[in-house]
């Protein structure tokens, strides 16, 4: 299943905090049509309550994302911050994350996109594939390498 | 089959990370001989989805502070990798002890 899309990569984000990033990141999904009016608040929201930022071996990153109600088409979009933006972490809101990449999440129903998921796991664990989000200097080379390992 | 154990698995949204943690918990105990069952809920529903009874523990991947009378184990390991084997090892002594 595509969840990756060529309009759905950024890069060079500049975010002053959490909050600027996802509503900078989650435009892409909402002017792509993949999201309602209610998704982007919804994930500012939840990210307060429930930091999604991951420490991972060579990254950091975070995956904001929040219900299905608030999602029209499943979709990932992948960003790429120009500088760190600090995040809570997942596990541990006291924790904090200074997170390189976001991977912005429009999931309709977590069963039916299990198969996204388990490719977002994948990535995460996957030194191969992070060099490569690393790596990628354009945005044609970000969607290549989005879709490759995602979908 | 294994042995089926109801594991209920606990995110920020109720969806999204905890299916992931519960899609890993399958393969994983699958292979140990588990046969899980995962419920997947938030942390502010966990009490009430706990309700429903015969849980052998919680996999959090967002924190519950409260103690809700079943083992907790911290969950974020299955989605880096980062200390994914002790998530298991948690998971499998639970497991274990419940069977002794």
């Amino acid at each position: 299943m595509q969840s990756c899309y060529e309009d759905l990569v950024i890069l060079d984000v500049e975010a002053e905090n959490y909050e600027d990033a996802i509503r900078q990141v989650g435009a892409l999904l909402y002017n792509g049509g993949y999201v309602k009016d209610t998704y982007i608040d919804a994930v500012v929201e939840r990210e307060a309550d429930f930091p999604t930022g991951l420490i991972l071996q060579d990254i950091e990153i975070a995956m904001p994302h929040t219900a299905g109600i608030h999602v029209n088409k499943p979709a990932v979009c992948v960003a790429k911050m120009k500088h760190p933006v600090e995040f809570g972490h997942m596990g541990d809101p006291d924790t904090k994350v200074k997170a390189e990449m976001l991977f912005m999440m429009a999931i309709l129903d977590p069963d039916a996109q299990i198969e996204t998921l388990q490719n977002m796991m994948g990535v995460f664990q996957n030194s191969q594939a992070v060099a490569e989000f690393k790596a990628a200097k354009t945005e044609k080379e970000l969607f290549e390498v989005a879709h490759k390992y995602i979908g | 089959m294994g042995r089926r154990v109801k594991i209920l698995c606990v995110c920020g949204s109720g969806t999204v990370s905890s299916a992931m943690a519960a899609s890993k918990l399958k393969d994983v105990l699958g292979e140990h001989g588990y046969d899980v069952d995962a419920v997947e809920c938030s942390p502010i529903s966990a009490e009430s989805a706990l309700a429903s009874g015969g849980f052998s523990l919680m996999a959090c991947v967002s924190p519950v502070y409260e103690d809700l009378g079943v083992p907790k184990v911290n969950a974020v390991g299955l989605l880096t990798g980062f200390g994914e084997d002790k998530v298991i090892e948690d998971c499998l002594a639970i497991l274990k002890a419940e069977e002794e």
